[in-house]
């Protein structure tokens, strides 16, 4: 398919270990794997990077690449922004301050992101408020924390683009104000400073690939949690001396509940708002929001991960587990918001939180074609459709008997593939 | 080139499933946006009216260079005042209905407002036929 070189993925199949099932195939929501005559899987299309695939793996054949814990090395000064993901990985009794204390000592400048996504919680309520009252926009807005769901939607759903808030994420503005302010700190220029996000989430690399004109809000590589899990693990103990403390910079329940599917929206006070996570119900969503069928509703929280981001493929812990963890310490830390409304309110006036990412649609093979022969094609298509067993069965080297079929048409494989069809 | 959907009568688990497949279809052509934000709703209210107020029902979806047309008819029990059917609010909807957010009485206002040409055929008893017609382009010819 033509789209490969045009979108950058970071989703690795090791020829070696693939037998060729059709696993990680059927499991792609984009549709984008084959399996070819050579017995193993290839990512042909559009990859959004969900790690469905990573996850169906039963050889475990499939990585997303990351940066990885040795990046560090070959900078000077970095940040370390870390994923309340992170929080719930160690069981329910490790606190996040022994977590980011032990992560102090392997890394340079590590760094809670719950104080920015505050901010942003207050900014995302004055930006539906004001746009609201204008009555200009378009509701409901999405929101631009899933790289997943922001590239299934650049592919499938490009007339939603226009929904989603046109902000930085909290990790984008961690990335540009932390360059900016070690920077000045250390005499040195931004671009020196490097940002390496600790993630659940395989897709976070993409912000590498994706050309923003703003290269500070830019990360410079992501790490799994599951790299640096046994690191962290090794060196986990309570916080004892008194200036052990002072790692600590503003943990926030807030903050932490971002780790879960509705944790973004609970922060949102006042605004109509759902919270949506797995991949199927995110897609069923997306058509009813492309149906306008839910303009009623100010703001929705989409995740492609199945419980939000404690699901993403690089987590370690069982994800009904982590909720539990990260529920015992949202009552701990408790769910009232601690930022100045008042600054965050300049913040917004200023523009601080908006981005220069200009989100384009990802193209699709048939979009080549005129109107006319773009219906031929839909016709052949039927009319062979017509024709196969419907067994689903994937044997062919295709997820399901439609998509076998446009490859067909398309010219990318032939009928004699289908095991039923030969003669 | 035509494609049918079958509507299952009060399956409100399989309900939307052709808007949907309409919606995937018209995408994959590659019309403009307007035009399949438009063609999918129609689909989608009358697909629910028919799961909602009629019986086993279908949804032909034809698509030619200058015109995308829906069919869609069901074998229920009808409508006995189409221009009463026709106003904004009015809905015969239940209870159960109400409580899953249909009902507000918008479905064939919204249809009549987004197509081209809207035409609507029942009788009591005899259940009901409804044709819409989308000129692609604002083409009339
Ligand atoms: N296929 C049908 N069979 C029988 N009656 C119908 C059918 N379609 C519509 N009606 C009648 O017409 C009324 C108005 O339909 P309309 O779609 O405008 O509103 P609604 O379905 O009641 O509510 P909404 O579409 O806003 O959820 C319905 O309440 C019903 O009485
Ligand atoms: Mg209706």
């Amino acid at each position: 398919m033509q789209e490969k070189e045009n979108h950058v993925h970071y989703v690795r199949i090791d020829e070696d270990i693939c037998n060729g099932c059709v696993l990680c195939m059927k499991a792609c929501p984009t549709k984008a794997i084959r399996v070819l005559d050579d017995g193993v899987a290839h990512i042909l299309g559009c990859c959004i990077e969900c790690g469905n695939c990573i996850r169906a793996c039963p050889k475990g054949a499939i990585t997303s690449l990351t940066a990885g814990k040795d990046a560090l090395k070959m900078s000077k000064h970095h940040i370390v922004p870390v994923s309340p993901v992170l929080y719930a990985q160690f069981g329910e009794d490790v606190m996040p301050n022994d977590i980011l204390l032990s992560m102090r000592k392997a890394f340079d400048f590590v760094y809670d992101q719950s104080y920015t996504q505050e901010l942003f919680n207050v900014a995302t309520g004055l930006y539906i408020r004001e746009h609201r009252n204008q009555n200009d926009g378009h509701w409901p807005v999405i929101s631009p924390m899933c790289p997943v769901v922001n590239r299934l939607i650049a592919f499938r759903f490009p007339s939603l683009l226009k929904h989603i808030l046109p902000f930085a994420t909290p990790l984008e503005i961690v990335c540009r104000e932390g360059k900016k302010w070690l920077s000045k700190k250390y005499g040195c220029q931004p671009e020196d400073i490097k940002v390496f996000p600790v993630t659940a989430c395989p897709a976070k690399m993409t912000a590498l690939s994706e050309t923003l004109p703003d290269e500070l809000s830019r990360i410079d590589g992501a790490i799994g949690i599951n790299e640096i899990y046994d690191l962290i693990k090794s060196d986990i103990h309570e916080v004892q001396e008194p200036d052990e403390h002072i790692v600590l910079n503003y943990l926030s329940g807030v903050g932490i509940g971002w780790a879960m599917s509705g944790g973004e929206v609970a922060g949102l006070d006042a605004v109509r708002s759902l919270a949506v996570s797995g991949m199927k119900t995110t897609i069923r969503y997306l058509h009813a929001i492309e149906m306008g069928l839910l303009k009623d509703v100010d703001y929705v929280e989409l995740r492609a991960c199945r419980e939000g981001c404690v699901g993403g493929a690089f987590a370690v812990t069982d994800k009904y587990a982590a909720k539990h963890s990260l529920n015992k310490l949202i009552r701990m830390f408790g769910s009232e918001k601690r930022v100045n409304f008042s600054y965050a309110q300049k913040l917004y006036r200023e523009g601080w939180f908006n981005t220069t990412r200009n989100p384009t649609p990802l193209s699709d093979s048939a979009s080549r074609l005129s109107i006319p022969e773009a219906i031929k094609r839909e016709e052949d298509l039927e009319k062979l459709l017509k024709t196969l067993p419907r067994k689903e069965c994937g044997v062919c080297g295709c997820p399901d008997c439609r998509t076998f079929a446009e490859d067909v048409i398309d010219g990318r494989t032939s009928v004699d593939k289908c095991i039923f069809m030969q003669p | 080139m035509k494609k049918e959907y079958e509507i299952k009568a009060r399956d409100f688990v399989r309900a939307g499933k052709a808007a949907i497949g309409v919606q995937n279809i018209l995408k994959s052509i590659g019309f403009e946006q307007d035009i399949i934000r438009r063609v999918s709703i129609c689909a989608y209210e009358s697909e629910m009216n028919v799961v909602m107020h009629g019986a086993d029902g279908s949804l032909l979806l034809g698509v030619e260079n200058k015109e995308i047309v829906l069919e869609v008819r069901d074998s229920g029990e009808g409508i006995e005042d189409i221009e009463l059917a026709l106003k904004e609010g009015y809905s015969t909807a239940s209870e159960e209905h109400r409580d899953m957010g249909f009902g507000a009485g918008m479905g064939l206002p919204n249809m009549k407002k987004h197509s081209n040409v809207f035409e609507i055929s029942s009788q009591k008893g005899n259940g009901t036929y409804l044709r819409m017609v989308f000129w692609v382009n604002g083409n009339r010819e």
